[in-house]
């Protein structure tokens, strides 16, 4: 830190400042290429986006800014400035190199983006913590000497980075500690160098074993974790899988507890006599009804996918046989036109240039008729499979929606059965009541549905219409949605071919350009 | 066996009595069946054959042994081979009656191989002459090892008539001794063989083809040329699935395509009829002319059935070639019977059709008789209820014997463990050295180490059936330093074919070329693996150079020079200082999956007489042109006296995808700059490539000339310098044991001996002993030094005599005479010298040593408790 703060003082006098167009200007144009390469830089202008480089050191900088034009700068030297806090960086996403040795940085912060880079040199800064590095997962190579870490915690922290072979973290307050050594060996086992020494294999199963107790309890801790978050993935993985097939949450009883869940009526009357057990052969039932279209939903999955798969290999097959087609014709036809662009050269009489020259362009013609034919011969095959395919995936689709209309039919079936029942028992149980014959006591707010016939008949249809409502929402839902997605398919297959024809033919005709201006340019360069 | 007998009692009394009938009708049927098969055969030679058949009576075949007028020495084989156990000679009584009641129930046959004598003429079982043994080679562990092994290592000697089953059989280990032996001989010796190894496998006693009995391969196909059958890759046409896209509409005229295929099925099927003309013709050439005595030849061979060692599928071998052969195939005629170490087996099926229609199922009593019961075959038995009835009495006769012959197990064989020494198996061929004369071609087979240059197999192809135009020669080296493995030289193209194995210091897999000159049309192959540089193949004309890479990180996969000629320079140079000027050179590349495509070159040529630089790229996945750059490299000079730098015309391209950085000049001058550095390094890698070539052809030819062998450090035969270490070693040991003796001599002995033995020494006596040891060394050292010294004095007197004896007769010597007498005083100068040396030398020496020997003797253990108490 004193020699820090000596540095800093030598640059007191001068004002801060911030990176400003012009230093960058000046930056780049001194590290530049040179010689002969600089002279056409110069004349050319260097654009700060091509800038790999860029090497700002004793600039007495405060504040970084206006670097959001390095693209693609790889290496960054900000060391030995005045810099407070880490900003600015958000854009040079690719960078590999980054320095800011000798500055005043308190926290480690906006440095998520940079997630390619390797090696971070934050030596003889103001850093307490290390924290805010997650994302740099490529980190290699750390240094953070001379700062004021002086909790072992941070090590702890380290050992997320799987990369990390170089650390530095000589004349911090944590080096006083007695075991220092031993536990950064011990908890950062793939460490190779520390504060600029090898680490010996002696030195490492010394660590290992004096510190082996607290390093299983903390691998056991981390594998835990690793396992719940693998579990949590593969379930969403899942869940996502189901949803692809339209039928998430029907291998159970998620449907049926859902129609219950907002169904007041429903559930107070559950508490009459028999309705229980009524209710449970009816839970039965239905859930057995959902997982038959829950299994159905994932094989006609399986079977949509295998036809999309199937139809994308034989398109794709078919793309690449004409285009190595196209490639051979075009071969064939470069090793001609090589000969005949040297003939043309070598020749001196005017006459036979000419004949020539027509020669080649009418070769050139040929070649973009023959590029042109294959291509609208694929278009035409290809347009014919398109709709082949159209056709299937839409009956697919039909009759997957009618089965699962057939056996949601069959749901609903069940539910008017269960009804009728219900309805049956509850007109039963209130002549009971009327006639106060009932044996067991109800609940009071059930007892207020048995008022008169109307009020019983009510509360059991509104239930009865709560269910169906969910059912036909839940049908409406797998419809709408697997109906949108065949549109969805289509219209990108479509949409695909279209952009792929324009390309090729946008290609060929840049090609046959290319090749008819370079016949002109030969021709010209004769004329002269 | 109980089938055979009871029919044969049932006929024993009619027997009798037809007894000469029978020879009548033995009489008749015989020349029927000969007339069958040569009609060519004449009245009298009819008869001589039924006169000389009808003679045949006793099974045991008598003809002159052939083989045992060459001596061998009987007296030192084992007992065994010279007498009969009991067990044996009950076996051979069996095989008797066996023998007898065949010849009786098949009268016509001709009778059965069963007891041929052995080296030491006594009658042996031809099973017990099968000695299984396994062999601790691992080369002899499958059949085919064995096969040519034992055509490798055996000598063929004909039958001593080629119609008869030999009288002798020796056993295997005598025909191993002796290396040659007639067809029985081999067969029984790869029988045994094999059977050690696990095959289920027989001896056949049988009838062969000409071919075959005279081992005349000269019809047959070397299996060495044979080209492996390609096998056709039938491209299995992909179901075309239910996407594939319709192939578009053929416009083409059908009938013109059926008129065309037509033609050409036509001029197809003229050409093919053609050839086959051809080849029939040159077939009848070759054919050979019928054989008299086809069909009546005996051979042995060998019979593999199926079901052990994982044989799928029963076949032959031919002990003298080794081959195998299907068991339906021309050459084999006729079986008449069987063997192995356990049974005997007769053949009972007809051989109208050569062996093809026969079944080798041994368990089946209708079609193989066998000798013994008890096998491990599985057996029917239908026939004996049958004759149960007519045979009462008899059976009560025979009750004894027949329960004997059920339990009756053959006897072990009588033959020593077969062995073949380690010497002997890589031999192999009797002297080492094998010629094989097959259909146009020759092969000669070497034992390793026997020729220097590690030649082991030499095959010669001929144009011809007669054998003098050479097509092809290859030839197959082993152990040899620069690991060369294969010579093939083609007569008609020139060319010479190199093949190496792994390991040669450069790297070399093929080297194919027609003169060691440099420059020349050549292709060398390399070991890619083995090289740093990766390259698998460089080919040479005069005027090119190509070379083909592999998993290089730079990705070059192919670069070809071409050269100009070359510019002749005032001064005299070799070809390393002067190489040929390079026009030039096209490099190309595979895809650096880590770049994009328009920045992976995927070919650039340096046009160097142009100053030219042309650069393709690769093409983008879903692209049909790729880039393309060239550059033009030539230093202008502006109006101002600038020198021009890069001015964009130099560089012409063509983006399939126009980018804005590739644009700019700078890009393009720092491209340019890099491609001329490159260039630079191609020249110098093709320099490079010229330069090992000359190496290679130099290393190559040192190679030839020296031809030095490989010897495994395992090898310690032939390990010179393992030999020496070994012997260094033997050596010291010897030396070191020497030593040990001499420090155990006793010097007390001699005096020890004086006294009474058993006595315990007094301390007198051994005070006495020890001085008397003493002073008898004392005098020893006296009487040495006295020795040399009246030598000394006996030379120096022989000298003076000589001196005067000169000066006497000086004048009147020859110079002979006189440089005699020279010599004569400088020989016996030194003489005296070194006596009086040697004298000088013990006198220094003597009282150290008599000091040394009274030490010892203080020390020695058996006087020290006395003398130490003198002390």
């Amino acid at each position: 830190m004193l020699s820090s703060g000596k540095m800093n003082r030598i640059y007191d006098s001068v004002e801060p400042r911030v990176i400003d167009d012009d230093m960058l200007k000046l930056a780049v144009g001194e590290q530049g290429p040179q010689e002969e390469a600089g002279q056409l830089a110069k004349q050319e202008g260097i654009l700060f986006k091509d800038v790999l480089s860029l090497q700002l050191d004793f600039q007495n900088i405060l504040r970084i800014d206006n670097l959001w034009q390095f693209e693609s700068l790889q290496k960054l030297q900000l060391d030995n400035n005045i810099i407070e806090r880490i900003e600015g960086l958000e854009n040079l996403t690719q960078l590999v190199w980054l320095d800011l040795s000798f500055n005043n940085i308190k926290v480690i912060e906006g440095l998520d983006t940079l997630v390619n880079l390797e090696d971070l040199s934050l030596f003889n800064n103001r850093i307490s913590k290390i924290d805010s590095l997650d994302t740099l997962v490529k980190l290699q190579v750390l240094s953070l000497g001379n700062n004021q870490i002086d909790n072992m915690m941070n090590i702890i922290y380290l050992r997320q980075f799987k990369c990390l072979r170089t650390l530095s973290l000589s004349g911090n307050p944590i080096t006083q500690a007695e075991d220092y050594k031993m536990f950064i060996c011990a908890h950062l086992p793939d460490l190779m160098y520390l504060d600029f020494r090898r680490i010996d294999d002696h030195m490492k199963d010394l660590a290992e074993m004096k510190y082996q107790y607290t390093i299983d309890e903390l691998k056991h801790r981390e594998h835990l974790r690793q396992a719940q978050l693998q579990e949590e993935q593969a379930q969403i993985m899942k869940l996502e899988e189901y949803k692809m097939a339209f039928v998430e949450n029907l291998n159970g009883s998620f449907l049926f507890d859902s129609m219950y869940a907002e169904d007041m009526e429903g559930n107070k009357l559950s508490c009459l006599p028999i309705v229980g057990e009524l209710l449970e052969v009816y839970k039965d039932k239905f859930v057995i009804i959902c997982l038959n279209i829950f299994e159905y939903g994932l094989k006609q999955h399986e079977k949509r996918k295998l036809e999309l798969d199937t139809f994308t290999e034989c398109v794709q097959e078919a793309i690449q046989e004409n285009q190595e087609q196209g490639k051979l014709r075009i071969a064939r036809f470069e090793e001609k036109h090589l000969l005949n662009l040297s003939a043309i050269r070598e020749e001196s009489e005017l006459l036979a240039i000419e004949k020539k020259i027509v020669e080649c362009s009418e070769d050139i013609t040929e070649l973009f008729n023959v590029l042109m034919t294959l291509e609208l011969q694929l278009v035409e095959q290809l347009e014919e499979t398109i709709n082949m395919f159209e056709r299937n995936i839409t009956d697919m689709v039909g009759l997957f929606i009618e089965n699962v209309q057939s056996l949601m039919a069959q749901c609903r079936e069940l539910e008017n059965h269960h009804h009728e029942k219900l309805l049956e028992i509850s007109i039963g149980t209130l002549e009971k009541i009327i006639k106060g014959e009932l044996d067991e006591e109800l609940p009071d707010d059930v007892r207020t549905f048995f008022a008169d016939k109307d009020t019983i008949v009510n509360a059991v249809g509104a239930s009865h219409d709560m269910h169906l409502l969910k059912i036909d929402n839940r049908e409406d839902e797998l419809v709408t949605r697997i109906n949108s997605w065949c549109t969805h398919l289509v219209d990108k297959i479509h949409k695909d071919e279209v952009m792929r024809n324009r390309k090729r033919v946008k290609e060929i005709n840049q090609y046959i350009d290319h090749l008819q201006s370079e016949l002109d340019n030969l021709e010209c360069g004769d004329m002269d | 066996m109980e089938v055979l007998r009871e029919k044969v009692e049932e006929e024993e009394a009619a027997e009798r009595e037809e007894a000469a009938e029978r020879a009548e009708r033995m009489e008749k049927t015989r020349p029927v069946e000969v007339q069958k098969e040569e009609t060519i055969l004449t009245q009298e030679m009819l008869r001589d054959l039924e006169k000389k058949l009808s003679e045949i009576k006793i099974p045991i075949p008598a003809g002159t042994p052939v083989i045992t007028e060459d001596t061998i020495d009987v007296s030192n084989l084992p007992l065994s081979y010279k007498t009969n156990t009991p067990k044996e000679e009950h076996l051979l009584q069996v095989a008797d009656n066996f023998s007898r009641q065949y010849s009786h129930l098949c009268p016509d046959r001709v009778p059965l191989f069963l007891h041929p004598l052995n080296e030491c003429e006594v009658p042996k079982f031809v099973s017990t002459t099968i000695r299984p043994t396994l062999m601790p080679y691992p080369d002899l562990y499958n059949w085919d090892g064995c096969a040519n092994f034992v055509s490798d290592f055996l000598t063929k000697v004909p039958l001593p008539d080629p119609l008869k089953p030999p009288s002798h059989l020796y056993s295997s280990t005598t025909v191993l001794k002796q290396q040659k032996g007639n067809c029985f001989d081999f067969s029984t010796l790869l029988c045994s063989m094999l059977l050690g190894a696990g095959y289920d496998a027989y001896c056949v006693n049988g009838y062969g083809s000409q071919a075959l009995c005279n081992m005349d391969l000269t019809r047959e196909v070397c299996p060495l040329t044979v080209k492996p059958k390609e096998t056709v890759k039938t491209k299995e046409k992909a179901q075309p699935k239910k996407y594939t896209i319709k192939p578009p509409r053929d416009l083409t005229s059908r009938f013109e395509q059926q008129q065309e295929i037509k033609k050409q099925k036509e001029a197809k099927a003229q050409k093919e009829k053609q050839q086959r003309e051809e080849e029939e013709r040159l077939l009848e050439a070759e054919k050979a002319k019928p054989d008299p005595l086809h069909g009546l030849r005996v051979h042995c061979w060998v019979l593999v059935l199926s079901g052990k060692r994982e044989v799928p599928e029963s076949f032959f071998i031919d002990p003298f070639t080794g081959r195998s052969y299907s068991s339906q195939d021309d050459h084999f005629l006729g079986i008449e019977s069987l063997w192995n170490h356990r049974n005997y087996w007769i053949n009972m099926q007809d051989c109208w059709n050569c062996c093809k229609d026969l079944v080798f199922d041994l368990g089946d009593p209708v079609r193989w008789e066998y000798m013994l019961l008890g096998t491990d075959k599985p057996q029917l038995s239908l026939m004996e209820e049958e004759d149960e009835g007519l045979n009462d009495d008899d059976d009560i006769e025979d009750l004894g014997k027949e329960t004997e012959d059920k339990s009756f197990d053959m006897p072990s064989s009588w033959v020593e463990q077969i062995t073949i020494s380690p010497e002997a198996f890589e031999t192999r061929c009797p002297n080492g050295k094998k010629v094989l004369q097959y259909r146009r071609a020759r092969l000669e087979k070497w034992a390793p180490y026997l020729n220097s240059n590690g030649l082991v197999c030499r095959l010669t192809t001929y144009e011809d059936l007669e054998c003098t135009k050479i097509l092809e020669v290859k030839e197959w080296y082993q152990n040899r330093e620069d690991t060369l493995e294969l010579k093939h030289i083609n007569n008609s193209s020139g060319l010479h074919t190199d093949y190496f194995r792994p390991g040669h210091p450069q790297a070399l897999r093929v080297h194919v070329y027609k003169t060691m000159q440099p420059e020349n049309d050549r292709i060398m192959e390399f070991y890619e693996t083995a090289r740093v540089d990766g390259l698998i193949k460089r080919e040479e004309t005069p005027r090119t150079m190509t070379e083909y890479y592999q998993g290089r990180p730079d990705f070059l996969s192919y670069r070809h020079i071409n050269f100009g000629p070359r510019v002749k320079k005032l001064t005299s140079a070799s070809t390393e200082s002067n190489p040929r000027p390079m026009t030039k050179i096209t490099e190309r590349f595979s895809r650096n999956p880590a770049k994009p495509a328009d920045e992976d070159v995927a070919e650039r040529v340096f046009l160097i007489a142009d100053e030219r630089i042309q650069l393709r790229y690769h093409c983008r996945d879903d692209y049909i042109t790729a880039s393309k750059r060239e550059f033009l490299q030539r230093s202008e000079v502006d109006s101002k006296g600038n020198k021009i730098i890069m001015t964009s015309d130099m560089c012409i391209s063509f983006e399939v995808e126009p980018m804005e950085h590739t644009k700019k000049l700078l890009y393009q001058y720092e491209t340019m700059m890099h491609l001329k550095n490159e260039e630079k390094l191609s020249k110098h890698q093709a320099w490079e490539s010229e330069l090992e070539v000359l190496e290679i052809l130099k290393l190559r030819e040192e190679e030839e000339e020296a031809h030095t062998l490989n010897i495994s450090i395992y090898d310690t035969k032939r390990n010179e310098k393992s030999k020496e270490y070994r012997e260094a070693m033997e050596r010291v040991m010897h030396e070191e044991h020497l030593r040990q003796v001499e420090a155990q001599l006793d010097y007390l002995a001699p005096f020890l001996a004086q006294l009474p033995p058993g006595e315990k020494l007094t301390r007198m006596q051994a005070v006495h002993l020890k001085d008397e040891c003493l002073s008898d060394f004392k005098q020893r050292l006296i009487d040495k030094a006295n020795l040399i010294q009246a030598r000394f004095e006996k030379e120096n007197q022989e000298l003076q005599k000589q001196q005067q004896w000169y000066q006497e007769n000086q004048v009147t010597l020859t110079p002979e005479d006189e440089d005699l007498y020279l010599s004569y005083c400088s020989q016996a100068m030194f003489r005296i010298r070194i006596l009086e040396q040697r004298l000088n030398r013990h006198k220094e020496l003597a009282p150290l040593k008599y000091l040394a020997l009274e030490e010892k003797l203080y020390k020695d253990p058996r006087l020290a408790e006395f003398l130490k108490v003198l002390a």
